[in-house]
């Protein structure tokens, strides 16, 4: 939506394709905040903002790209205010900003505990104020490449039915994340990396796809993300037995660790049979019934809600669950992918300033500044370059309609749902928070197995009237394509960094890898190749809090 | 490579362990193609844990793939799954099917109301983005000057639209909604919160030609005061309190001339003189004597059944100083509220 909103105000025909209504896409359920150096609590810089980010990307982030975010960021802030965004104020009237984990100062623009939904919903409010088009419910299957010129996309429509080619120059690609691929995920069942398998199709490379982040509190139940406030407000994490196992792995930090070392300690815990039915318990009873009704009400209704516990009473159990893909489409700082027209911005995107780990508050932040340079650049290429005559010729829509129709009518295989969940087990199980090479072949080898399988699936509607098994289906065969380029890049980075913890290899090792993944598309099979880190200030040091 | 004797850190333990349960949903289907609607039984086996979406996905995955409905962040923050639970509308992420199960009892799920069903659970949202649309929801900053920096705004400000910011768009308020049986053209709670939201906003200067608007046909006046929006509401917007607050900003803004301004007048004016509401001025002050008249053989009819106080001798409250003070009091502390928290109307003084 950024990114629609600047190439429309630049004055280029804009329109946006969205599977979902776009406020019901996966950004509105960030609760943190957005990081912008603006300098309202103490004083800070863009270049405090740079170094916390390349520290905790471990250093596998491009630095000239996370200076151009930490520099941008804070007009970006006061234009989103501007546009109307409700942000928490402090007593002088200023947009207030918190601390939060990694960060040198109190750095994170938060409305209460719903920055995403706040953002989400100004940002469509702009949408109508521009009057820009949105085909609502539109399943993009295929992004069309004509001439190595992009040529626009194809997509499904949901609500009525039948397939339609939409022309354009150019596309960028603003789809989110894939975390669906895994069993216990915060993500929404929206996010199954669609935009990352259409790139991919297309020929463009994804990048650093190894790199899925995992949260430390998340439920058992559905994955519904418990916030990081409660372990803020003081909130303990204790096995079966009762003890804070934290005082083993950050004896100062114990429970604010960042969210690595608690995943990875809780994950050991449960593993080694000290949890409680595959989780550990987030204590917040000694909080008081006061403090937990007042700071964290949020929390206590999800508990309720989807746990069945209400943590004035009794201990919430959680357990890590994959929350953000480092990884994506590799683009330049401009969100430009090597096939021409063809862009991207946001989590489906790596420019990278995330590297091997993220920082929260983040992501918020990078989907406004590079949607926002996606929209502009774009717009320039269009008013400069004018039509580059690439089209979508009549038979590549055929064929395409002809492999909807296949799926469509698929009568043989096996259920997309079913499938779905063989896959999200198999990525939970061997390529979790812990790694092993030996358990990575497995992986590859089962993602490689369903991906076959996926070929023939059995599909029960055949109708074409808001068909939610069809985009099921097609959703399955993106979750695979994003699972086979994870999986295979982790499998040969023989190295500890960041998100991707090794425990055949447990150190990080700069010498051989301080580099990027590429995965590249070649006649469906996942080929690596990498790239150099583009480090301008910061040198790789040594991890710690 | 180091030897990795805990190779058994890869997988956790006991992660897929649930407990499960036994359910049965009755499930209001729509074929598109054939117009058909139907009852659908659907008995699957669910974790205790399982909300109503959990349990349409288990039907979905195992009985009938043919079923659909919304749905996105099972977070209850997303809008999409939006659709009645046992007749009234509920996010069906957010509701606990153990509750039922425990009971015994079978829930029926079918589609919101007030908007045209596509397919099985999946509703036609046009009109409701319309009527969104209708409201200008984008903050006016045109005729002032923009700060280089961000707007200075009292932290107090920011949470009188604290409740309207909250809204998801989910549709829940508009399903159940009476006025909007009666008039589909009506405005209806969630574009008239999302009004306040921007009426209620100090740095929007167009808040008196919105109220303008919003005075008009099907806008803030039409609403019956059900309060089933309040009820309804998943995220407790209480979009009938921000229909309250628009109407007192109207006041204030002098918009007092469609009758339902004039009916809530009514109601300020006569219990601030006595105490009650004299239900025999209403009519008349409301639409004016000459339509009053053409109301009199329904007056008589009321008055037949002893329905009608005498008008002569109106109920006084016996100690009517005392609603005098309170007023007084009411008006004093709205006097010291930010803009735009003033409470003019009685139903605006509870949220205030």
């Amino acid at each position: 939506m950024r990114a629609a909103i600047e190439a429309k105000r630049a004055g280029v025909d804009v329109a946006i394709i969205s599977k979902l209504h776009p406020t019901r896409s996966h950004s509105g359920s960030a609760e943190g905040g957005i990081n912008a150096a603006l300098g309202n609590a103490t004083e800070d810089s863009p270049e405090s903002h740079a170094f916390d980010t390349a520290k905790g990307s471990d250093y596998l982030g491009d630095q000239d790209a996370i200076e151009i975010m930490c520099r941008e960021a804070p007009d970006d802030i006061y234009e989103l205010e501007h546009m109307g965004a409700i942000f928490t104020r402090s007593a002088d009237g200023k947009i207030a900003q918190r601390p939060f984990g990694a960060a040198g100062a109190p750095r994170t623009i938060y409305s209460a505990d719903i920055t995403g939904h706040v953002l989400i919903h100004v940002l469509y409010e702009q949408l109508i104020k521009y009057d820009i088009k949105v085909y609502e419910e539109f399943f993009a299957t295929k992004v069309v490449v004509d001439n190595g010129q992009c040529a626009g996309v194809i997509a499904w429509d949901t609500q009525r039915g039948g397939l339609h080619a939409i022309e354009t120059n150019h596309v960028i690609l603003a789809t989110g994340g894939v975390g669906r691929m895994y069993y216990g995920t915060t993500n929404a069942y929206a996010c199954t990396g669609d935009g990352m398998s259409l790139a991919w199709n297309a020929g463009a490379p994804l990048k650093d796809m190894e790199f899925m982040q995992f949260h430390p509190t998340t439920l058992k139940s559905n994955g519904v993300l418990i916030t990081e406030g409660c372990r803020g407000e003081g909130g303990y994490l204790r096995n079966k037995d009762g003890e804070r196992f934290m005082a083993h792995d950050a004896p100062n930090a114990m429970e604010l660790a960042s969210r690595d070392v608690v995943s990875r300690a809780e994950w050991r815990e449960i593993a080694d049979g000290r949890g409680v039915d595959g989780c550990v318990m987030l204590d917040l009873t000694h909080l008081g019934w006061k403090k937990i009704k007042t700071r964290l009400p949020g929390s206590r209704e999800l508990a309720m809600d989807y746990a069945g516990v209400d943590p004035i009473e009794q201990p919430i159990p959680v357990r890590p669950g994959a929350h953000y893909m480092m990884g994506g489409i590799d683009c330049d700082v401009w969100g430009e992918t090597v096939v021409p027209g063809l862009w991207a911005a946001g989590e489906v995107a790596c420019v990278s300033v995330h590297g091997a780990n993220r920082l929260g508050g983040n992501s918020l932040m990078e989907t406004i500044v590079f949607g926002r340079r996606a929209g502009q650049a774009t717009a320039e290429r269009v008013l400069e370059q004018g039509d580059t005559g690439a089209r979508i010729e009549p038979a590549v829509l055929a064929e395409e309609d002809r492999r909807i129709a296949g799926i469509l009518n698929s009568t043989e295989g096996e259920r997309p749902g079913l499938l779905r969940e063989e896959l999200a087990k198999t990525m939970y199980d061997k390529a979790g928070v812990y790694r092993t090479g030996a358990v990575l072949l497995e992986c590859q080898e089962k993602v490689h197995e369903l991906r076959e399988r996926s070929q023939k699936l059995l599909l029960d509607d055949h109708g074409s009237v808001f068909n939610t098994d069809l985009t099921e289906a097609l959703e399955l065969h993106s979750l695979l394509e994003c699972a086979d380029c994870l999986v295979t890049s982790a499998l040969p980075r023989n190295e500890s960094r960041g998100a991707h913890s090794r425990l055949d290899f447990t150190e990080r090792d700069d010498d051989h890898w301080l580099k990027h993944t590429l995965n590249w598309n070649d006649g469906g099979q996942v080929r690596l190749d990498y790239r150099p880190v583009t480090i301008t200030k910061y040198q790789p040091l040594a991890r710690s809090y | 490579m180091t030897e990795v004797p805990n190779s058994h850190f890869t997988t956790l333990k006991g992660a897929y362990d649930v407990e499960l349960m036994e359910a049965t949903l009755k499930v209001r289907r729509y074929d598109p193609a054939t117009k058909r609607a139907r009852f659908d039984v659907f008995t699957v086996t669910i974790p205790t844990t399982a909300t109503v979406l959990d349990a349409l996905d288990e039907i979905k995955e195992t009985r009938d793939g043919t079923l659909s409905y919304r749905k996105s962040c099972r977070m209850a923050v997303c809008g999409s799954c939006g659709m009645r639970v046992d007749g009234g509308a509920a996010l069906a992420c957010k509701v606990p099917m153990k509750k039922f199960v425990d009971a015994g009892h079978t829930i029926t799920v079918s589609p919101m109301g007030n908007l045209p069903v596509i397919k099985d659970l999946v509703v036609d949202m046009t009109p409701f983005w319309d009527k969104i649309r209708a409201v200008k929801p984008y903050l006016d900053t045109t005729d002032v000057e923009v700060p280089a920096k961000e707007w200075l705004v009292n932290p107090s400000h920011g949470e009188l639209i604290h409740k309207e910011s909250l809204c998801i768009m989910c549709g829940c308020c508009v399903s159940e909604c009476i006025s909007m049986e009666e008039d589909p053209d009506f405005l209806g709670p969630a574009a008239l919160a999302k009004a306040y939201r921007f009426v209620g906003d100090s740095r929007d200067s167009d808040t008196r030609e919105r109220l303008r608007d919003l005075n008009g046909e099907h806008g803030i006046w039409d609403c019956t005061r059900c309060y089933f929006c309040n009820q309804r509401c998943p995220k407790n917007v209480d979009p009938r309190d921000a229909i309250a607050k628009l109407g007192a900003e109207s006041f204030k803004e002098g918009f007092t001339g469609d009758p339902g301004a004039k009916h809530a007048k009514v109601f300020v004016d006569s219990t601030y003189k006595g105490g009650y509401l004299r239900e025999t001025e209403l009519v008349p002050k409301t639409i004016g004597p000459i339509n009053a008249i053409k109301e009199l053989p329904f007056a008589l009819q009321l008055a037949r059944a002893g329905k009608v106080p005498n008008p002569l001798n109106p109920h006084k409250a016996k100690d009517n100083e005392e609603v005098k003070r309170l007023w007084k009091l009411l008006e004093t502390e709205a006097k010291g509220q930010p803009r735009r928290a003033t409470a003019l109307h009685p139903d605006a003084v509870q949220e205030g």
